[in-house]
């Protein structure tokens, strides 16, 4: 057995190496430089010390955005993980026309904001045609605050990442389902076992390094919330700001010409630490899996 | 496949369909509407009253829409070469061979997707300057040619490959490259293919980062170039939802092309059942 | 609403690869004297494909009364321009002569990136309304940082056919909020709570106008939450619990006002003097029913202006581009093209076609909303940028939803627009 030569690996690495210290990781040590600044971006940039943490400490926005975050990710990670990979096992079978179902299950992810906006708002507004309709069938009486009121927002905007998600955790699905061998579909088959005894024992184990890929991005993104909210509720996240995200603030804080770019990535920062938290113990997780 | 299985699994992706392919539908109804026809009204018509094609040929007359469309084209190529090439080989490296500084690589991969990109868009800018592709668009395809998050894609895939494979090839004496192209790339085509798309859909698709490198309108893309359609005085709703049509026709006919590579397995012989 | 707009600057790298901010030019007597000829870059916001010609027309002509002279003209799409401009900015890379409205030209010319027309042009006060040259000059900073481009305000326009529906007369439309909420009131009654006349929070103009003080006169401190703007977001509340304002108001989403006009989801809308004829283009049915009226209160005054760079390597060119641009016989031409617009130059303050309506719709709000120029102010602090605008409405939402008292919710605003300020 050869041994590879000890430089084989950096050369393929090394492209992507290049890109993550030039493009990724110094902009991010910058963003942790600044946050120990009053930096703005047409001057400043004194040293402050902690006054962002403890500037942090009472903020009461930062506070609605950490729950909002922790809620959106709890919701968020089962549907997302599961709903994608059931709609990837029906989009897989190659039935007539099944071109044309994979493409059209797509599209949300790739319609414009604008058009996203307009056609939530006028499902969920309150003469939208949610509350139209269930006031039509007397299922309700007044037209439910979809829009207005901070968890029902929410639950909106996690409907609306879902739907948007669906056709793009389907598409990295497709592609490990294309790896699950058949003839494990077809043991099973022959054993007797039902289809969702195959789901569960075949295509699950199957896809299993993809769907951890799939939690991480997905813990990562519900984390990063910000375009699903802005939609729906405008840069403000509904009155009193209740249904910030953590995206959402760092950029109402960065924003423009007067913007407070130190706060802005102290808070950087912060989603940065929570975020990693749940990434590390996922991966921990992996680890003990794979070896059992 | 029984006819009654079959007659369920239409019915399910027709279901599917109705929820995901609604917005697609009606812009494509906004863009093909006359003049005539309100499309601020309590119920729209879904369907044009009088369809007309004079939308798509206003946005060509307001705009330069082919040349934004090459500008756009140009960045996609080279993001989508360097994605494919990049993470590919990065991924490889990462799941299937063994050296010192693998875990702190994968670690700092991992953990530059939390940040989110916005925040860093000035001091990209400072460095795209620094390296002369301000105004360019080479510039505007830069920080996406190798993305972070394509080479964790790609990581998976190679990943998924059984090792009893890639045993047989290191047994028989193949180097690292040979290991990547006799074994790997012919098990990752359906990942590569993903990868692509993203990687095509994200250049296509990006607006902030092309506005803020480009400052000649000759250089601009065509997400930044339609939003001319939205001037001061006036915007037409129609003509806008033309072009965003237009933006829109490329990325269907790239994933039309590439999703069959996802069913490697299936193209050779239906799963049974 | 594009909306991933994050803008962190990297300003450690800034100053490490020294291509940093200077103040080190500020202070010195700027020269703009000089030869006008060479080469000049100016920038326009969101003016292409519509007025495209008229902009290369309004170029050949000062190349040709200038030979030598070759300007590059660039404009920038209506989304993200100010993310543009801060960038531009932030990089040494501001063109000549920018389109800036007064809240952009703020923050640029307190860095002194711009030029200071007041201290170079003694013919400013004679040739432009004195009122659009305030908007120019900022609270703590010394001069005007602009020439005044054209001007806009705003008119009340009101939908007929739905007031006619539902039990009211559009030749009669409110002239006073406590008119506005009865009539308001009718139409929810008679169209069984389906159409509202209003869809609108209250905004900084509605408390300029309720003659709260916004500012501290050392601009430092926001000072609006006193009693009489209590009492103005109570009325709001209380029309909000009485069901007079869709659920809409409460949030800041895509759709404004003048959205849910045009889907003739609202009876009533205010905008500027062409409102009818960006209708006109969407909606030609609706259009036509359309009947404009003067502004509730004092109605506001829009400016844009072109402000030179203080940095341009040819200062006399662009000075003299500037003001070539602003100059009455091209400011009354571009208000030609776009009715509804008004030039900013003493010489067409008396000018009789703009008083002037065909009888349409669209024509009588063009002369209204001249008419409303003569007492038009400056009702929102241009310090106001977007993230004290949203903090602003985070709190007068909460107070229209009832949820907190009028009071509480501006004390904490005004605390925290405050901190913004001083951030």
């Amino acid at each position: 057995m050869r041994r590879q030569r000890w430089f084989t690996p950096w050369l393929l690495i090394a492209p992507a190496v290049v890109w993550l210290l030039v493009f990724n990781l110094w902009p991010s040590i910058n963003t942790v430089v600044l946050a120990f600044t009053d930096a703005k971006p047409l001057g400043g940039g004194q040293f402050t010390g902690l006054a962002n943490a403890e500037r942090m400490l009472d903020d009461e926005q930062l506070s609605y955005a950490l729950i909002n975050c922790i809620v959106y990710l709890l919701v968020c990670l089962p549907l997302l993980t599961l709903l994608p990979l059931l709609i990837a096992v029906l989009a897989e079978k190659n039935l007539p026309g099944i071109t044309f179902f994979r493409t059209a299950f797509y599209t949300p992810v790739i319609a414009s904001a604008v058009v996203v906006a307009l056609i939530w708002n006028w499902l969920l507004d309150d003469r939208g045609a949610i509350n139209g309709i269930a006031q039509q069938l007397s299922l309700l009486q007044k037209p439910l605050p979809f829009l207005t009121d901070r968890w029902l927002l929410l639950l909106s905007a996690i409907s609306l990442t879902v739907w948007k998600g669906l056709g793009y955790y389907m598409i990295i699905y497709l592609s490990a389902l294309g790896n699950v061998r058949r003839e494990l579909h077809e043991a099973a088959a022959i054993d007797g076992a039902g289809a969702v005894r195959r789901f569960v024992s075949v295509t699950i184990p199957g896809v299993r390094n993809t769907m951890l890929l799939v939690t991480v991005l997905i813990t990562v993104s519900a984390m990063r919330i910000f375009s699903e909210l802005y939609v729906l509720a405008g840069p403000t996240g509904g009155p009193g700001g209740r249904d910030m995200s953590m995206v959402m603030l760092i950029q109402l804080y960065s924003r423009g010409f007067t913007g407070n770019l130190g706060y802005a990535s102290a808070l950087s920062v912060l989603l940065f630490l929570i975020t990693i938290g749940p990434m590390l113990l996922l991966l921990r997780f992996n680890r003990r899996t794979a070896e059992s | 496949m029984s006819p009654r299985e079959k007659a369920g699994r239409y019915l399910l992706l027709c279901l599917v369909l109705v929820i995901t392919v609604g917005p697609f539908l009606w812009q494509l109804s906004t863009s093909l509407k006359g003049l005539s026809e309100d499309i601020y009204t309590d119920t729209p018509s879904f369907l044009p009253t009088d369809p007309t094609l004079a939308n798509y040929t206003r946005v060509g007359e307001q705009i330069p829409v082919w040349d934004y469309a090459v500008n756009s084209l140009i960045v996609a190529v080279i993001v989508v070469a360097g994605n494919a090439f990049g993470a590919t080989l990065a991924g490889f490296a990462l799941a299937r061979l063994r050296f010192r500084g693998v875990k702190l690589v994968f670690a700092l991969i991992l953990a530059t997707l939390v940040l989110p990109g916005e925040v860093t868009i000035i001091s990209q800018y400072v460095t795209v300057r620094s390296l002369g592709f301000a105004d360019t668009l080479i510039g505007v395809a830069l920080p996406g040619t190798v993305a972070m998050l394509n080479i964790l894609l790609m990581r998976a895939a190679f990943q998924a490959i059984p090792s009893e494979m890639d045993d047989s090839a290191v047994v028989d004496g193949a180097n690292a490259w040979q290991r990547l192209i006799r074994v790997g790339l012919p098990n990752v085509k359906g990942m590569l293919s993903v990868v692509t798309i993203f990687a095509f859909i994200g250049a296509w698709d990006d607006f902030l980062w092309p506005l803020i490198v480009l400052n000649d309108p000759d250089n601009y893309t065509l997400t930044v170039g339609l939003q001319y359609l939205d001037g001061t005085f006036t915007a037409n709703p129609r003509v806008i939802a033309a072009g965003t049509m237009i933006a829109f026709i490329p990325i269907v006919i790239v994933f039309a092309v590439l999703q069959r590579f996802f069913f490697r397995g299936v193209a050779s012989g239906a799963i049974k059942g | 609403m594009r909306a991933k707009i994050a803008t962190l600057a990297a300003l450690v790298m800034l100053a490490a690869t020294g291509c940093g901010l200077s103040g080190e030019d500020s202070g010195g007597d700027v020269d703009v004297s000089g030869e006008v000829t060479g080469k000049v870059s100016l920038q326009t916001w969101a003016l292409k494909p519509k007025h495209t010609k008229y902009v290369e027309k309004l170029i050949d002509g000062f190349e040709d009364k200038y030979p030598g002279t070759k300007v590059k003209w660039l404009d920038q799409p209506g989304d993200g321009y100010s993310e543009k401009v801060l960038n531009q900015a932030a990089n040494d890379e501001l063109p000549d002569v920018v389109n800036l409205p007064p809240e952009f030209a703020l923050p640029l010319a307190d860095k002194e990136l711009l030029l200071d027309v007041a201290d170079t042009d003694d013919k400013l006060k004679k040739d432009y309304l004195s009122g659009a040259i305030d908007a120019y000059r900022f609270p703590g900073v010394k001069g005007a940082y602009g020439y005044p481009w054209y001007l806009n305000t705003d008119v009340n326009y009101w939908n007929a056919d739905l007031m006619k529906k539902y039990g009211l007369d559009p030749d009669k439309p409110p002239t006073s909020f406590e008119d506005l909420v009865a009539q308001a009131k009718t139409m929810k009654k008679k169209s069984d709570g389906k159409m509202f006349l209003m869809s609108r929070k209250p905004s900084w103009e509605d408390l300029t106008n309720a003659g709260v003080e916004i500012l501290s006169s050392d601009g430092e401190k926001f000072t609006f939450n006193t009693d009489a703007a209590a009492e103005l977001l109570d009325g709001y509340r209380d029309a909000y619990a009485d069901g007079l304002l869709p659920d809409d108001v409460l949030t800041d989403a895509y759709l404004g006002n003048s959205e849910l006009f045009k889907q003739k989801k609202v009876a009533w809308s205010t905008g500027g003097g062409n409102f009818i004829n960006d209708v006109k283009v969407d909606n030609p049915k609706l259009a036509k029913d359309i009947v404009p009226s003067k502004a509730l209160d004092t109605p506001p005054l829009y400016v844009q202006g072109l402000s030179v760079s203080k940095k341009s390597d040819n200062l006399p060119t662009a000075v003299a581009l500037a003001r070539w641009v602003t100059n009455a016989d091209n400011q009354a031409d571009f208000a030609e093209r776009v009715p509804g617009i008004f030039p900013s130059t003493t010489a067409s303050a008396d000018d009789e076609s703009f008083s002037e309506s065909d009888g349409s719709g669209a024509g009588d709000a063009k002369k209204l909303a001249f008419e409303s120029l003569a007492e038009a102010e400056l009702l929102k602090p241009v310090v106001v940028d977007d993230a004290i605008n949203d903090v602003f409405n985070q709190q007068i939402s909460l107070a229209v939803s009832g949820e907190t008292s009028s009071k509480q919710a501006l004390d904490k605003a005004a605390e925290e627009c405050t901190k913004l300020l001083n951030d």
